[in-house]
């Protein structure tokens, strides 16, 4: 179980027969206004819902397809904009960093700190990741097993933290194309750590128009609602008001109009199977052949 | 003669740390050229044994890919709370343990539980050669 929020933040509890957390917010920090202004919505959406949640967004967007891509506002500006953000909305915070000289920076602000897909087996973000003693949300790399991530969790655990939530964020299926086996969730979960679903990071078609990623976000429902029936412990969705002009990511985003519906029914099969499991008793189907 | 007097030190067999996965076991096995290999927790306290027999039946039953295989705690094939000796024992005692159960290996405990040697057949029956002497 992770306990993620310091200071005056409400801490968020991510763990087994716990309420589904979300981890949201646009993708990347476009500034202090829109941050503000997607943190209130969120904010407002989560509290309808009696939904605990964690503020998402990046300030420095290090994997994007083109050079003249938005890269973010940069480690200092976007950090000061996150830490306004968790002391008016006392929620807390999460950006990932793709640079280990970065992490500690990044965890004296955040409550939580993100290790992207792509760099999920490098040890040098694993141990810098870790000793900023913050939980540590750590994506499966879309080229990466779902078994072998203990390979990961166990560089992060030998560097002394044992705070992780590991998310699928879907898995290369040939060329510029994701599927999400969904049977990564429970095999990630074997760590003993709680999982995360990253529903809009996994309709991505990685680079598939040419120097920027599509996306196919007319299936996010579908893919939440699997999701929240497999078992998981948070639900990770990039939102934006205005999708078509995000800074990053604007398709695979989800429009901030449909979050509440997908939250809705996400919250509500959580809720399902956790009833289920308190009825029947946990999943005791035997793997092998006896 | 005594278990003690032919078991093997800590050093000649494979000896694992409890987290340590099925690959790394092989490995080891292979590199002493022993059908088992002892796991211990932190302290040095026996918690399971992993042998060939084990990697038969776990070859047997596993249904997952070989990769996934090979990264699972060895412990969660191996066998838990195995036969075991102590180093006062009789080597006649330990020879008809290991008869009576089809084994030709047995780890050796302290009154601690902790891992102290490994009793394998072949040193024993070198040792009862009519050549051999203590």
């Amino acid at each position: 179980m992770l306990t993620v929020g310091y200071g005056k933040v409400k801490p968020v509890i991510i763990g087994k027969n716990q309420p589904l957390v979300f981890i949201g917010g646009p993708c990347a920090i476009e500034n202090r206004d829109h941050a503000f202004y997607m943190a209130d919505h969120i904010s407002k959406i989560c509290s309808k819902l009696s939904m605990p949640w964690i503020y998402k967004s990046c300030y420095d967007k290090d994997c994007r397809s083109a050079p003249e891509s938005f890269h973010g506002l940069g480690v200092d500006h976007g950090l000061r904009i996150l830490s306004d953000v968790r002391d008016e909305f006392g929620i807390p915070v999460v950006s990932d960093f793709s640079d280990p000289a970065w992490a500690t920076a990044t965890g004296e602000v955040c409550d939580m700190v993100q290790v992207p897909a792509y760099l999920c087996r490098q040890t040098s973000i694993l141990k810098a990741a870790a000793a900023t003693s913050r939980p540590i949300h750590l994506k499966k790399g879309q080229f990466m097993s779902p078994w072998n991530m203990k390979n990961s969790v166990r560089k992060i655990e030998a560097a002394g933290n044992y705070q992780i939530l590991l998310a699928d964020r879907g898995t290369f299926f040939g060329y510029n194309m994701l599927v999400n086996d969904f049977t990564s969730l429970p095999i990630m979960a074997r760590t003993g750590y709680p999982v995360c679903f990253d529903a809009t990071h996994s309709i991505q078609l990685p680079t598939s128009m040419g120097n920027i990623s599509g996306g196919q976000r007319e299936f996010i429902p579908n893919l939440v609602r699997a999701a929240a029936a497999c078992g998981i412990q948070a639900l990770f969705i990039e939102t934006h008001n205005d999708p078509a002009n995000a800074m990053s990511d604007s398709n695979t985003v989800l429009d901030l109009n449909y979050l509440e519906f997908v939250l809705t029914q996400a919250k509500a099969i959580h809720e399902a199977r956790l009833n289920l499991i308190a009825e029947l008793g946990e999943d005791r189907v035997h793997s092998e052949a006896q | 003669m005594l278990v003690s007097h032919v078991m093997l030190p800590l050093d000649k067999f494979p000896v694992l740390k409890q987290n340590e996965i099925f690959k790394v076991c092989l490995d080891e096995m292979c590199r002493y050229r022993l059908g088992i290999a002892c796991i211990v927790d932190e302290s040095g306290r026996l918690l399971g044994i992993f042998t060939d027999g084990d990697l038969r039946r776990a070859l047997l039953k596993n249904q997952k890919p070989i990769p996934s295989l090979y990264i699972d705690d060895v412990l969660d094939h191996g066998t838990l709370s195995p036969l075991h000796v102590f180093p006062s024992d009789s080597l006649s005692s330990a020879i008809e343990m290991m008869e009576l159960h089809h084994v030709w290996d047995l780890p050796v405990l302290d009154s601690s539980s902790h891992l102290v040697g490994l009793l394998h057949l072949h040193p024993v029956v070198k040792a009862l050669l009519p050549s051999h002497t203590l």
